[in-house]
């Protein structure tokens, strides 16, 4: 590819030469043209369909989203596919991540140099760009063997935002209304692209969004000059604000819907310097006020060497991504607010308990409460009860007594619910401890390891023979 | 002595069989469903008790479906239908116990309440079904036959394929296709129009016969490509991939298969299938 391109290079050169010089006939020039197309055409040729796929699937796997949930449709008449209102997981990579759409980049010829992109214009990756047939066939006929869901689609910034924009929002309409498409399409908005392009792209989506990456405008705009959070922000705010008018305005039943399952965005945890506060107070925002349906979390896998970043030998921060999405969930499905989870004295989540335990350590002036009479937002509040187990004890309590033994089948985990109940079976005095002593009881203990026999001891269990033997002639010596 | 009531497998010849149980006031035992592709389990027989067959009527069914709506609702009839689903040792029983139960109407609210100790086994039972249903509807791997037909082979758990079946009605109207449940041998044709439901034999016939007519072609191979490359070296997290993806579903998804893949793909894969 790379011969081809050089190639190529020196052939235009010539053509310019050419040109300049113009003591050529017509003739040759008309000849020279065709060669270049031609060796155009090889070019494009020469990277296969495969090949194009993997490196634009491998370019977009550090998106997080992958959710197909929130729209719901029937396959629209002589077409294929629907939307399944709870989403549906086709399989799961080897890093235990849900793969439900055909999740690639259009192209990932970037022309922005951000820093913790694997695709920037400095990186020194193979760059490929499908057409937009190409693309379409490849989503229908993964889409007819049912690997997937629909199609997500994003892209490197080529040429202008607009441009790009235009690019996606082509396939997502050529997909619906020539292939007549019901299935799942997410389409990335991308920063600075026209008002127009972004609601045309609301109405062919179901999901649409933007990646905020960096959690603090500072910090995204040393990481990637070329962004900040207005930029961001704009059609974020944008689309958010068209959806609201054109649901308001929507009278049919059976009208097309604006953008069904709403927006997401995604921000990189541990690449900068922001507490898990601020990470939890901005996305509680953009739940609010952007009526985001989901903010994903992605720790930090490092991809380039830059000096404004991590280190290439970091590990991605596994933990807090999967702690901050604990609290995520509190916020979401638990009628946790950010401040409760979280507040100024302490900004950052426990490594060694979920936050709800956390929360519960904190707050031991709610607890033991008693199953039987408690709210149901009480019962969710309850270190190892769940929704499922809630809406099952809040409904089987009307008619009979809930016994440790049921709290036991339905999947409470009782060896952290028995410190916060009050129920017959459990005996009274784990109620009474104070949170201090209810802590290391929580925290799950490391399983005792095999020693490695030729590894090294942390901590010598005798102390070295070696000390001993230096320390005795130093004190020989004045006597000598 | 008890009875061993052999019936017909089927939901309906269950119901039948409660039916006669209450119509003769029948001592039971046990229940023994006569499945086909299970033969070794259906001829055991218990010393001591003594074997009792019982046809599958329509009509006795219908009015044993009847009372249940009747008396606790069609949601507890659809559950159990979906807990029987789970074709578990010992389920039918645990119905019997729940309908002998609700029937007495000894216990006000009793079949409102969910955490009793006869319905808590049967609604966990019935989530677990339902969470396979769900879960197969993303795991159903099509092959495309030369002439334009998709052919699936499932193996799940529990006994979904009816549960399914509407989903992808849904989803692919116009096409021809057809889902194969190869341990249970039988499946589902669709000619785009209707379904059929087809009984087969063998399940190594059927197998081989959907591998020499339908076997992986150039998207199954871009597909278990696409799929190598998404894993992100630095997360690999074989434990996790296993709670999500249990392996017993990996038999039918091309791209846990090792031999589609190219020489350069095969290093993740094995990396990735190390026991935990």
């Amino acid at each position: 590819m790379r011969q081809i391109c050089c190639d190529l290079r020196q052939k235009h050169e010539l053509g310019c030469s050419i040109w300049k010089g113009a003591f050529f006939t017509r003739k040759y020039l008309h000849i020279c043209a065709l060669n270049i197309i031609l060796v155009l055409k090889k070019a494009s040729e020469q990277m296969d369909l495969k090949t194009k796929l993997n490196i634009l699937g491998d370019a977009a796997k550090y998106d997080v989203s992958c959710s197909s949930s929130g729209s719901s449709r029937g396959a629209p008449k002589g077409g294929l596919g629907s939307g399944c209102s709870a989403g549906i997981c086709h399989t799961w990579s080897a890093d235990g991540r849900c793969i439900s759409l055909l999740k690639v980049l259009f192209s990932n010829a970037c022309k922005y140099d951000c820093a913790y992109c694997v695709n920037r214009r400095s990186n020194d990756v193979p760059r490929a760009t499908f057409t937009p047939k190409e693309l379409i066939d490849l989503t229908l006929e993964f889409y007819r063997r049912n690997y997937i869901e629909g199609l997500f689609l994003s892209s490197a910034v080529v040429g202008s935002p607009d441009a790009t924009m235009e690019k996606l929002v082509y396939v997502a309409k050529e997909l619906r209304t020539v292939h007549r498409f019901g299935g799942y399409i997410h389409l990335k908005a991308i920063p600075g692209a026209s008002p127009r392009l972004l609601y045309e792209a609301g109405l062919y989506a179901d999901r649409s969004s933007v990646n905020i990456e960096i959690p603090s405008d500072r910090a995204l705009q040393y990481l990637a000059p070329e962004k900040n959070f207005k930029s961001i922000y704009s059609p974020m705010n944008f689309l958010a604000e068209r959806k609201l008018e054109y649901h308001a305005d929507r009278r049919m039943r059976s009208a097309p819907k604006f953008l069904p399952a709403g927006q997401s965005t995604q921000m990189i945890v541990g690449a900068s310097g922001e507490s898990d506060l601020q990470i939890l107070r901005l996305s509680a925002g953009l739940y609010h006020k952007q009526q985001m349906k989901r903010v994903y979390f992605s720790g930090y896998v490092p991809v380039n060497a830059d000096k404004r970043l991590p280190a290439l030998t970091t590990k991605p921060p596994l933990l807090r991504e999967h702690r901050l999405y604990q609290a995520d969930w509190l916020m979401r499905f638990y009628n946790f607010g950010h401040e409760e989870i979280l507040d100024e004295s302490n900004p950052n989540l426990d490594p060694d308990l979920d936050p709800k335990a956390m929360w519960a350590l904190r707050h031991p002036e709610f607890f033991p409460i008693d199953l039987q009479t408690a709210d149901y937002e009480m019962i969710l509040r309850v270190p190892g009860i769940g929704v499922k187990s809630a809406q099952l004890i809040v409904s089987g309590r009307r008619y009979c007594t809930i016994r440790m033994e049921q709290l036991k089948k339905m999947g409470v985990v009782l060896k952290r619910a028995k410190y916060f109940i009050y129920n017959p079976d459990i005996p009274a005095n784990l109620r009474r401890l104070y949170p201090e002593m209810v802590r290391p009881m929580l925290i799950a203990r490391p399983k005792p390891a095999q020693l490695d026999f030729f590894g090294q001891l942390d901590t010598p269990a005798l102390p070295a023979p070696a000390i001993q033997a230096l320390s005795a002639p130093a004190q020989l010596r004045p006597a000598g | 002595m008890s009875l061993l009531i052999s019936y017909d497998s089927s939901f309906d010849g269950f119901l039948s069989a409660v039916f006669e149980i209450y119509r003769q006031r029948l001592d039971v035992g046990d229940f023994l469903p006569e499945r086909p592709y299970d033969a070794e389990a259906s001829s055991t027989f218990d010393l001591f008790l003594q074997p009792f067959h019982v046809e599958t009527v329509a009509e006795s069914a219908r009015r044993l479906r009847r009372a249940i709506v009747n008396m606790a609702g069609a949601d507890v009839l659809d559950l159990l239908e979906t807990a029987f689903r789970s074709e578990e040792r010992g389920v039918e029983m645990k119905i019997f116990v729940y309908l002998r139960k609700l029937f007495a109407g000894d216990e006000p609210g009793f079949n409102r309440n969910p955490t009793s100790k006869e319905m808590l086994p049967l609604f966990l039972l019935a989530r677990a079904v339902r969470h396979e249903s769900g879960g197969m509807l993303g795991m159903v791997r099509f092959n495309k036959a030369p002439d334009g037909m998709y052919v699936a082979e499932i193996e799940p758990k529990y006994d979904i394929l009816e549960m399914i079946v509407g989903h992808f009605r849904g989803r692919f109207p116009t096409g021809r296709w057809a889902i194969v449940d190869v341990m249970r041998c039988y499946g589902v044709f669709y000619d785009g129009k209707h379904t059929e439901y087809l009984e087969f034999a063998d399940p190594d016939t059927i197998s081989r016969t959907i591998a020499e007519n339908a076997p992986p072609d150039e998207f199954t191979r871009m597909w278990k490509s696409y799929y190598d490359t998404m894993a992100i070296k630095e997360r690999l997290n074989p434990r996790l991939l296993r709670r999500c993806l249990p392996v017993r579903y990996w038999k039918h998804l091309p791209e846990r298969q090792q031999n589609l893949a190219g020489p350069a793909n095969r290093s993740t894969n094995s990396l990735a299938s190390r026991p935990a």
